[in-house]
């Protein structure tokens, strides 16, 4: 029964052994179109190399144009706003409005599954004949690497991509390990001031325990199940954190703001200087600025008096 | 016997007129959007003649801007006429469609399926939304218990079941805060993306609804009256009342869990029917379903134009023109009373 297989399968196993070998394959990095790739949970069929894409999605913008496809961008989100060079316009990513983004006459909408509807939106484009990726917000580095080498193959780019995504874990490792410290260090994310925060197990929190630092929202870790805790003011005091990085800082919140809280002065972050802020948008894309949060966090933490 | 004539044909006029402001309304929206489509090859699509549109403009008009019409249209009839009989059963001129838990219910129910979803219960959120609008009118009946018979005990256990479905709406969010921009755009209302398979059966259900609520609407009439008088009539106005509202409630779920919560539909257009017409509510409840659908239909138009390439939430469209032309129509009306 099984040996009906088995020369076959030798057969292939061989093949895909000497294919590095092949001087066909100096050419493999080129996509060929059509193109099936799974992305964000759902598989999608790419007809001929797109020239006209619709970003739905600021982290896939910045991708795109950092791999080099930037050209083939036809126009991005109205959060999309960096790198300046992008096409920016009022659509939205949040609630993607079918009908504008048809009236451009894109051949590939990058869309967010966050993104209201993104399932019917998803079907509508189709039944346009506008192939859709869906993206989804990574977990891991990893994954984030994945999304950008997923754009490298789908815009024929695949060698610019995994040039982009190496540069990143190499230099991400990096910063790392020249910054690390023994001593514990405590902190705070404030997304808001609400005391909104994030949990080692998001994106973001991740980078955080890359560089070993303990996050006081852990804590707090089965109060959301997406890892979006809000902590309680007291509970923050008690906790002490020794270092704060304000998410805010768009919003108005600075060191003075946070330290003319009520009860806040006494916190140690406070009371030695040690609270950020943190650039816009960069904390929460997954793009190739991926490097510039860690760059940041690390020179944040050169700073810290203890 | 003169007096009766007049109105006879006057209301006939009225219910025309409110078609016909229905079919002009429904044309401006198939023929306004981000795209630009000419409008005789819409109509010639439409009307199924040889030179209309073809390939991705037709499966534009046909597949997306049509399909979001005629669902505007029919969760505007929805909400305007449950408006209208939840005014007549509760005597209460400030009573929505929303009134007795259905739209609280119908929010639990939504953010269940937006929070636990992940992807697979997504796809529920109009059945899970349905039910809860249905369970939470359900649960206010038994709350009211034998006292149903009395409106306003009624109204004030709709408003404990809904703070609670509310409540408890709130925690789920605050558990699952990925989720609240999801719940929150589905809270503002929207029909952006619209397709055939809503449309069948949010109208499937809301027909029946409308059908028996228009059937029984000379006898609504009976309950603007005290229960005692009714009864003189030979109307059980507790009957009546419990049929209206479960057909009131079972279009409001619907066109809730179509499309999300439209607010201001369900209060404006009843009244501004009656100003206009100044007629008892239930003798127009054709005229107000053909006025609400109207009116959903426009604003669903403003929705997606006005800021195109961005979406309006409808919900703010209804509120910001319904509200001061309701003002309006409140003054005349009141002038005109003196």
């Amino acid at each position: 029964m099984f040996k009906k297989f088995a020369r076959p399968t030798a057969l292939l196993v061989t093949a895909l052994l000497l294919a590095p070998l092949s001087p066909v394959n100096a050419t493999s990095t080129a996509t060929k179109y059509p193109l099936v790739i799974s992305s964000g949970g759902y598989s999608t069929t790419i007809s001929k190399k797109p020239t006209r894409i619709i970003s739905l999605s600021p982290s896939a913008t910045e991708s795109l144009f950092e791999i080099g496809a930037g050209k083939q961008v036809l126009a991005v989100d109205s959060l999309s706003n960096y790198p300046k060079s992008a096409p920016i316009t009022e659509l939205s990513a949040f609630e993607p409005n079918v009908e504008a983004i048809a009236a451009l006459k894109p051949d590939l909408v990058v869309l967010s599954v966050d993104a209201m509807k993104s399932m019917v939106v998803k079907e509508a484009l189709e039944k346009l004949k506008i192939s859709v990726l869906m993206e989804q917000a990574p977990e891991t580095l990893s994954q984030a690497y994945k999304e950008i080498e997923v754009l490298g193959a789908v815009t024929d780019h695949t060698s610019d991509a995994k040039k982009v995504t190496f540069k990143m874990a190499a230099l991400i490792k990096s910063i790392v390990n020249r910054t690390k410290k023994t001593v514990k260090i405590t902190f705070f994310h404030e997304l808001d001031s609400t005391l909104y925060s994030v949990t080692s197990d998001t994106f973001i929190g991740r980078v955080y325990k890359d560089f070993g630092l303990v996050n006081i929202a852990d804590k707090a870790a089965g109060a959301d199940s997406y890892g979006y805790p809000q902590l309680s003011a007291e509970y923050l005091l008690k906790a002490d954190p020794d270092v704060i990085f304000l998410a805010d800082a768009e919003y108005g919140e600075s060191a003075a703001t946070v330290k003319n809280r009520a009860g806040w002065s006494g916190v140690t972050a406070v009371s030695k200087k040690n609270v950020f802020a943190l650039p816009n948008d960069v904390p929460s894309r997954w793009g190739p600025r991926l490097v510039d949060f860690y760059r940041y966090v690390a020179a944040c933490l050169t700073k810290v008096k203890k | 016997m003169k007096k009766n004539q007049i109105d006879r044909v006057w209301r006939w006029q009225i219910t025309a007129s409110a078609a016909a402001a229905l079919l002009i309304a429904c044309l401006l929206a198939v023929g306004f959007g981000p795209v630009n489509l000419n409008f005789g090859s819409i109509i010639r699509t439409l009307l199924g003649l040889p030179n209309g549109l073809e390939n991705e403009d037709r499966t534009l008009l046909l597949e997306l801007r049509l399909p979001r019409v005629v669902l505007g249209a029919i969760v505007g009839a929805a909400l305007a006429t449950s408006g209208a009989v939840y005014q007549s059963v509760f005597r209460n001129p400030l009573a929505d469609p929303y009134l007795l838990g259905a739209a609280s219910g119908a929010g639990l129910g939504a953010t269940i399926a937006i929070t636990n979803g992940g992807g697979n219960l997504h796809a529920l959120l109009p059945i899970f939304a349905f039910l809860g609008g249905v369970l939470a009118v359900a649960a206010t009946f038994l709350v009211a218990g034998r006292l149903f018979a009395d409106p306003s005990t009624l109204l004030l256990a709709g408003i404990a079941v809904g703070s609670f479905a509310t409540a408890f709406q709130t925690y789920l969010q605050q558990r699952n805060s990925a989720a609240l921009r999801q719940v929150y755009s589905w809270i503002l209302g929207e029909l952006t993306v619209a397709n055939w398979d809503v449309v069948k059966w949010a109208g499937f259900y809301i027909f029946i609804a409308l059908f028996l609520l228009i059937r029984i609407s000379k006898v609504l009439d009976a309950l603007m009256l005290s229960d005692e008088e009714a009864y003189s009539l030979g109307v059980s106005p507790q009957k009546i009342r419990l049929i209206a509202v479960a057909a009131a409630t079972l279009a409001t779920a619907t066109a809730v869990s179509a499309s999300g919560l439209i607010g201001f539909v369900g209060i404006v257009v009843p009244h501004l029917v009656r100003g206009l017409t100044k007629r008892a509510t239930n003798r127009s409840l054709l005229s107000i379903a053909f006025v609400g659908a109207a009116f959903l239909v426009l604003a669903d138009l403003g929705a997606r134009t006005l800021l195109s390439p961005a979406e309006l939430p409808i919900g703010v469209i209804t509120a910001f023109v319904g509200a001061p032309f309701f003002l309006f129509v409140l003054r005349a009306r009141n002038r005109g009373s003196q």
